[in-house]
């Protein structure tokens, strides 16, 4: 396998594999791991629209792009934009950590480390644990992360350990041009409890392309409330994958916000491997100018008694485009199983677009499946409403977008994010009408 | 205060109004009556600013302006309040927020500061009581899963928060038991006053018990076909209103 057929790759392909070689001209177990997840990404290249996956996103963008893998910065850049309330925090800058621009001690029960030390520590465990987590072979992104692995951070979680506090990553863009792929591993034991706030921004002239994944191992009655606020610049290409595989009675409350990136893309997978095992998902994306905002989700019921809800918001003006796919697997067995999937979506101006695409695929016969999807306007009759009470045009509308996104707004805990984004939506569509 | 002249409205390509007069003084209150289709709503939609009506012809003066030329907002924040005959569920957006933005801009477009939240608070739990409203609305989304009878209360509620000059009440008895009528109707009645007016659109006679007008007008094919005082109103209850249209044609 080492020996690659090179002269039938692509140019963007055969850029990676240069990149790699570069970067990485090892051979040990570390090493050994991340050239077979860069062969097998190779195999599957980037991913095309005739991969139902990838059906409304086309990544010819992002493919033509020639991004370089990131070094740390030397120097310490400011991060304006982030949540002033957060009490712990750890950031990640152009992909690596970053401790200098950290804060907070580590609660109790809770051990953080960064991925990369761990490498420079352990390579063969870090390997030996990779190679057991294995990423998920039909994922290209999953694989690509795989072969340029360097930094991350990895979230021990002690069994019984509560912690409402949230953990608070930044993942800042320093570098134009540039490419990272950080890691964040999750694991939390049996009847843990923690709360993970993840933040990605940058300067809004950087471009590069994030490519991040997020694995949650969650053991019997643990719980992970997880949030995630994509704010890179519009310049950017920004790729997550999250990974989740919970255990009997185990939790996941996911809140996936994408506001920034030109192409942007969150694939969210979750793994319900016990009974009792919840996932919830809450989700808002917001294009605008010629954004394509992209959300994929996949919810396996592999056993029976598990539940799943999903709500995803979407808002688009000027060019803006969005996706939400949402598939539901219900193994065979997985019997009782209760899944509900909303999708809502607003279309700002007429050349604004939203694809929504429910996929439910049942093996089961005892389920309860349920999906909606709409997409529509401002009501026209709400808008008059509150003008006829004195409420100019800009702020009706505003009032009226607000309105929409309430409801994935009131399912955010920490004040500090609810009031970021709050303030961002306050600021983006208070002056819609006067760009439009 | 408001002078209606030869008003022509065409709404989606066909002729509404055609031709209509009115004038209205402070301190009067004026039922518009008329059978389905007659364009009382289209009237008082017209007068509010809704969107998608196209006047062909004529004028609405306000106060000496010309209140055609104003959006909504603006007729809203002069004085002129529409009660809603459907009011508009808004989830999302808070009622007590909605009650305070509008008064902020009636108030700000009058050079006056923002009210005091406490202040306005009290007075909003004066209105609601007079309304027989439960405080727990305040905090809902606007009319957010209110019945039919409370959606109206919550119009007239709005209305006695803002104070309008010229009150304009699309159908408002509709759909309203007898009790939530006799609160609806002492809660417009509280607003009669000199310096007022108030113009009531009503398929029945049914509403003026409770709110006497000074003047009644049938409308038919757009038009004003009848004038006169509260008697007429109960003449078209007892004789229904093809009589009216035959004495016009």
């Amino acid at each position: 396998m080492t020996a690659l057929a090179t002269q039938s790759l692509s140019p963007s392909l055969d850029r990676l594999r240069e990149a790699f070689e570069r970067r990485f001209p090892g051979d040990d177990a570390i090493t050994q791991w991340r050239r077979g997840a860069l062969e097998r990404f190779l195999e599957l290249g980037f991913p095309t629209q005739r991969d139902e996956r990838w059906k409304y996103t086309n990544l010819r963008r992002l493919e033509m792009r020639k991004f370089t893998p990131a070094d740390a910065p030397r120097i310490v850049p400011p991060l304006p934009g982030t949540l002033s309330d957060a009490s712990l925090r750890v950031a990640l800058v152009d992909g690596h950590c970053m401790p200098s621009l950290g804060h907070g001690a580590q609660p109790p029960g809770i051990t953080m480390f960064g991925l990369g030390q761990w490498l420079k520590n352990d390579p063969a465990e870090v390997a030996a644990y990779l190679r057991r987590l294995g990423p998920d072979p039909e994922s290209a992104f999953e694989n690509l992360n795989a072969a340029f692995l360097e930094d991350g951070l990895v979230i021990d979680v002690a069994a019984g350990t509560q912690w409402d506090e949230p953990i608070y990553v930044v993942h800042a863009w320093h570098t134009s041009g540039r490419m990272a792929h950080p890691r964040i591993v999750v694991r939390l034991g049996e009847n843990s409890r923690c709360t993970l706030i993840e933040h990605y921004i940058g300067g809004a002239q950087v471009e590069s392309f994030t490519n991040a994944v997020i694995t949650i191992e969650a053991q019997t009655g643990a719980c992970l409330e997880h949030y995630r606020l994509q704010q890179e610049s519009p310049k950017t290409f920004h790729i997550s994958t999250v990974r989740a595989r919970l255990a009997k009675d185990a939790h996941y409350y996911g809140h996936e916000i994408a506001l920034g990136a030109g192409l942007g893309r969150a694939d969210i997978t979750g793994l319900l491997e016990g009974p009792g095992a919840e996932m919830k998902l809450r989700g808002l994306f917001a294009p605008t100018g010629s954004q394509h905002l992209d959300t994929y989700t996949r919810i396996e019921h592999i056993a029976p008694y598990t539940t799943s809800e999903e709500e995803f918001r979407g808002i688009a003006d000027g060019r803006g485009r969005g996706v939400f796919n949402g598939k539901v697997k219900v193994h065979p067995h997985a019997q009782r199983i209760d899944a509900r999937q909303l999708s809502r979506n607003l279309l700002l101006s007429p050349t604004a677009e939203i694809d929504t695409k429910p996929e439910l695929e049942i093996y089961a016969n005892d389920v309860k499946c349920s999906h909606g999807a709409t997409t529509g306007q401002l009501d026209a009759t709400a808008l008059f409403y509150l003008r006829s009470r004195g409420i100019d045009a800009d702020t009706a509308r505003a009032l009226l977008i607000r309105a929409f996104a309430e409801s994935i707004l009131t399912s955010i805990e920490p004040k500090g994010l609810r009031e970021t984004l709050e303030e961002w939506l306050t600021q983006r569509f208070s002056r819609t009408e006067a760009q439009a | 205060m408001l002078k209606v002249s030869d008003l022509h409205v065409r709404v989606d390509g066909k002729q509404i109004l055609n031709g209509l007069n009115l004038e209205v003084r402070a301190g009067e209150v004026h039922a518009i009556m008329g059978p389905n289709g007659s364009g009382k709503s289209t009237l008082v939609q017209v007068l509010a600013g809704r969107e998608g009506y196209e006047v062909t012809q004529g004028s609405a003066t306000y106060l000496g302006k010309d209140l055609l030329s104003l959006p909504p907002e603006e007729r809203a924040r002069e004085g002129v309040f529409l009660a809603f005959q459907y009011p508009v569920e808004i989830p999302g957006v808070n009622n007590v927020y909605l009650l305070k933005a509008a008064l902020n801009a009636a108030r700000k477009h009058r050079g006056l500061p923002e009210v005091d939240a406490f202040e306005f608070l009290a007075l909003v739990r004066e209105k609601m009581k007079f309304m027989q409203m439960d405080e727990s609305f305040l905090n809902r989304g606007v009319n957010e899963g209110f019945s039919g009878g409370e959606k109206k209360r919550n119009e007239i509620l709005q209305m006695m928060v803002l104070e309008p000059t010229l009150a304009l009440l699309d159908e408002t008895d509709s759909g309203l038991d007898i009790d939530a009528l006799r609160v609806v109707a002492n809660g417009v009645n509280s607003l009669r006053r000199a310096d007022r007016a108030i113009v009531m659109v009503t398929h029945y006679q049914r509403l003026l018990e409770h709110i006497v007008p000074d003047y009644v007008h049938v409308l038919s094919d757009g038009r004003i076909v009848k004038s006169g005082d509260k008697s007429l109103a109960l003449e078209l209850e007892r004789r229904g209103y093809d009589w009216v249209k035959q004495a016009a044609a």
